[in-house]
């Protein structure tokens, strides 16, 4: 086992983007903290039944733990969902290790056990102890009673993070998940059933009957011995590790044509959206990012409006930011063919920039209706993020990306460990300071005028933006050129 | 004409490659024998700007690689599988290098039907992307892409490699063909001696970075090669 670690160690301190590596861990590390503290600091709160997004004294929840038991079902649920979308399947190269006199089984262990010490794990751990804490010292709960239903839900939460392993590689099962999910919501919201009567029964039972533990520890062990097993005997190179190939049809994409020089960049670019998983996944995550806005604008009354405008940042850039951000890592598997062909940088990172626009521009057409629906100043809001995005944050994103070197591998999908996952920490930490400065900017001129006129404030720098093309791209390839040679080493790479 | 003026690289105090001065005239079969380590591939990367050399300067057709980009429109490489867009199928990757090389998808049709024998019915017309090919047909895709659009200046690292016996022969002959044009030069390296003195016309041995023979082929190039190669 100690060897494994050490390999771990190894890949981690030895690769050539060490440096970035390093900064991108430091603030995840600031962010497993940030959120660390905000779930204990939540399980306390909601220990004593105040409700975090509404803190008004009528709103107090007279039962918490009742409250918790009803709703526990929903919390699993989107757990899973959220861990789909999020959560890295840490499991080792595997492939080199499989020749290496090493047992299978504990070459497999190792992965799957890395995992128990996931984010996602440990949160729900520091939301669970100090709520139960709270609703300890608050009511006349039994101990130790408490104590076997927290190992329960403990054991259900580990039972998800193993399912999620070998989730991982179906979409359709996550899809039915969450339009499970959607359908009792919206069942609930019409008052024609409400599932929470039955899934809180179950839970409190686990409270009731101490005894009943035995269930969810009997369900853990048998996952954890199937996603074991699962990997065991689908660890072969011509059986886990390939999966069958799709037949292939060529595409054309004619309407493309209209894009000039462009086209030919442009006609790769959708081949790789249509036919890379991973790139698909982005993609359409980036487009999802569209109702990323109603959720601030729900949370209005806490943020307030200046928050609202980092939603349509993301609602109308999602696609560019996600996507694009990505720029030159889709083509981290062929960039020395790229940088020998008879391509000029500035056609090339021009055709990005295009696809960049083409996402800002049907986010914001797909934005527009929905939170005009809200009035006229929330679609007003949505017109200048979008150009905001198209003449600055474009440039940024792209800039951005001479410095990303981490690699896509986009046939990942052959490999069924392979790591699948359309989410990197880093490109979404360089968003920071392309959301900043408009939300500060919207502060400020709002603060003096009135809120739409600091909506126009962010489009009108938006629009300057567009005219400074030219000598931004100038700067932009000029970096590339200089980051050329490091980029080429990083990628070459494997892992 | 290519050259090269006193390239050399040093990878934290170790030097990989030492060339003080190199010429490849235009038209030439150049072969480049070595080996593991020898500075081949390093060769070939100074002079496609993959990497940046330490020292000096490559020169292809007077313009300096490193400063201009317009090397790039009559040289061709492949060195390899990073030479290979996967998600494309075989016809879409030739189509858009011929479209990089300003040849029209009729053009690369035409262009493709000579090399019908090599890619033995395996490659054009599949339902494949090219990251479902085996290596050897990968291999093919490339070495053919790198023809298209009639470059000026090939580079081809390890050609033969990986390649099945009757690959290996036709590949020759169609290597053998491309340096009898005047102005085509191809620039060749290989492990195997035997392979590279029957495609080139000069041979330029490298051991640790340094050039270790340049000669003119002869009869006796081989066992020259040999001997060397064989010497304690």
């Amino acid at each position: 086992m100690f060897q494994l670690v050490k390999l771990q160690y190894k890949s981690f301190f030895r690769s050539a983007s060490m440096g970035g590596s390093l900064f991108a861990k430091i603030f995840a590390w600031l962010g497993i903290i940030y959120f660390t503290l905000m779930a204990i600091a939540i399980g306390f709160i909601h220990g004593t039944g105040i409700s975090v997004l509404n803190p008004d004294a009528d709103n107090k929840i007279e039962f918490p733990f009742e409250w918790i038991n009803e709703n526990l079902i929903y919390a699993f649920a989107y757990w899973i969902v959220l861990r789909y979308i999020l959560q890295k399947i840490p499991i080792v190269n595997i492939r080199q290790l499989l020749l290496t006199p090493m047992k299978k089984s504990k070459v497999i262990r190792f992965a799957v056990n890395r995992t128990n010490f996931s984010t996602f794990n440990l949160m729900s751990i520091f939301y669970l102890v100090p709520f139960s804490l709270t609703v300890y010292s608050m009511g006349d709960l039994d101990s130790n009673k408490l104590i076997f239903w927290n190992i329960s839900i403990i054991a259900i939460v580990y039972i998800t993070n193993y399912l999620n392993i070998v989730l991982n590689k179906r979409d359709s099962l996550v899809l039915i998940i969450a339009g499970v999910l959607i359908l009792f919501r919206a069942l609930e919201y019409w008052d024609f059933l409400d599932f929470t009567v039955y899934s809180k029964i179950i839970f409190t039972s686990f409270y009731n009957q101490p005894v009943l533990v035995l269930i969810p520890i009997g369900l853990l062990a048998y996952t954890y011995y199937s996603v074991i097993r699962f990997f065991r005997f689908g660890l072969y190179i011509d059986t886990g590790l390939q999966v069958q190939v799709a037949e292939a049809s060529q595409d054309d994409f004619k309407f493309l044509n209209r894009f000039g020089e462009m086209a030919k960049f442009l006609r790769n670019d959708f081949r790789l959206i249509k036919r890379s998983k991973r790139a698909r996944n982005t993609a359409l995550m980036g487009i999802g990012f569209v109702l990323y806005g109603l959720i601030f604008l729900w949370a209005q009354d806490i943020y307030g409006d200046t928050m609202l405008i980092f939603g349509y940042l993301f609602s109308t850039g999602g696609f560019m930011f996600t996507f694009c951000g990505l720029v030159p890592s889709w083509d981290s598997q062929h960039y020395s063919f790229m940088m020998c062909q008879n391509i000029k940088y500035i056609d090339y990172l021009k055709s990005k920039w295009y696809l960049g626009c083409l996402g800002i521009g049907i986010a914001t057409l797909l934005a527009s209706p929905i939170y005009a629906y809200f009035g006229l100043f929330h679609f007003v809001a949505i017109i200048c993020c979008g150009v905001y995005n198209l003449g600055l944050n474009s440039y940024l994103t792209l800039w951005a990306g001479a410095f990303t070197k981490s690699k896509v591998d986009l046939d990942s999908m052959k490999n069924a460990m392979g790591d699948s996952k359309a989410f990197n920490s880093k490109t979404l930490l360089l968003t920071i300071p392309q959301m900043v400065v408009p939300v500060v900017v919207y502060l400020v001129v709002s603060k003096f005028f009135t809120p739409m006129i600091g909506c126009f404030a962010i489009g009108i720098l938006g629009a300057v933006g567009v005219f400074f093309r030219k000598p931004v791209f100038k700067l932009i390839i000029q970096t590339y050129k200089t980051e050329k040679y490091s980029t080429l080493s990083a990628y070459k790479e494997t892992n | 004409m290519i050259k090269f003026n006193n390239i050399s690289k040093t990878y934290s105090k170790q030097t990989v490659l030492d060339v003080e001065s190199l010429e490849i005239q235009p038209g030439q079969a150049f072969g480049l024998v070595g080996n593991n380590g020898a500075g081949k591939t390093t060769l070939f990367s100074t002079l496609l700007d993959l990497i940046k050399p330490s020292t000096g300067e490559v020169l292809n057709n007077d313009i300096n690689v490193r400063t201009s980009e317009d090397w790039k429109s009559f040289t061709s490489a492949f060195l390899d599988e990073s030479f290979l867009i996967g998600y494309l199928m075989p016809e879409e990757y030739f189509y858009f290098v011929g479209e990089l090389r300003n040849f029209s998808k009729k053009q690369v049709d035409d262009f493709l039907t000579d090399f019908e024998d090599l890619f033995n019915n395996e490659i054009l017309g599949g339902k494949k992307y090219i990251r479902d090919l085996s290596k050897g047909n990968q291999k093919k895709v490339g070495i053919v892409a790198a023809l298209i659009g009639d470059p000026k200046v090939i580079v081809l690292d390890e050609p033969f490699a990986n390649l099945d016996p009757t690959t290996q022969i036709r590949l020759k002959k169609i290597i053998k063909n491309l340096s009898k044009k005047e102005d085509v030069t191809v620039l060749v390296s290989s492990h195997d001696l035997q392979d590279v003195t029957e495609v080139s016309d000069r041979i330029v041995l490298l051991e640790k970075g340094l050039i270790i023979k340049d000669i003119k082929k002869t009869t006796k190039t081989l066992k020259d090669l040999e001997s060397y190669f064989t010497k304690e």
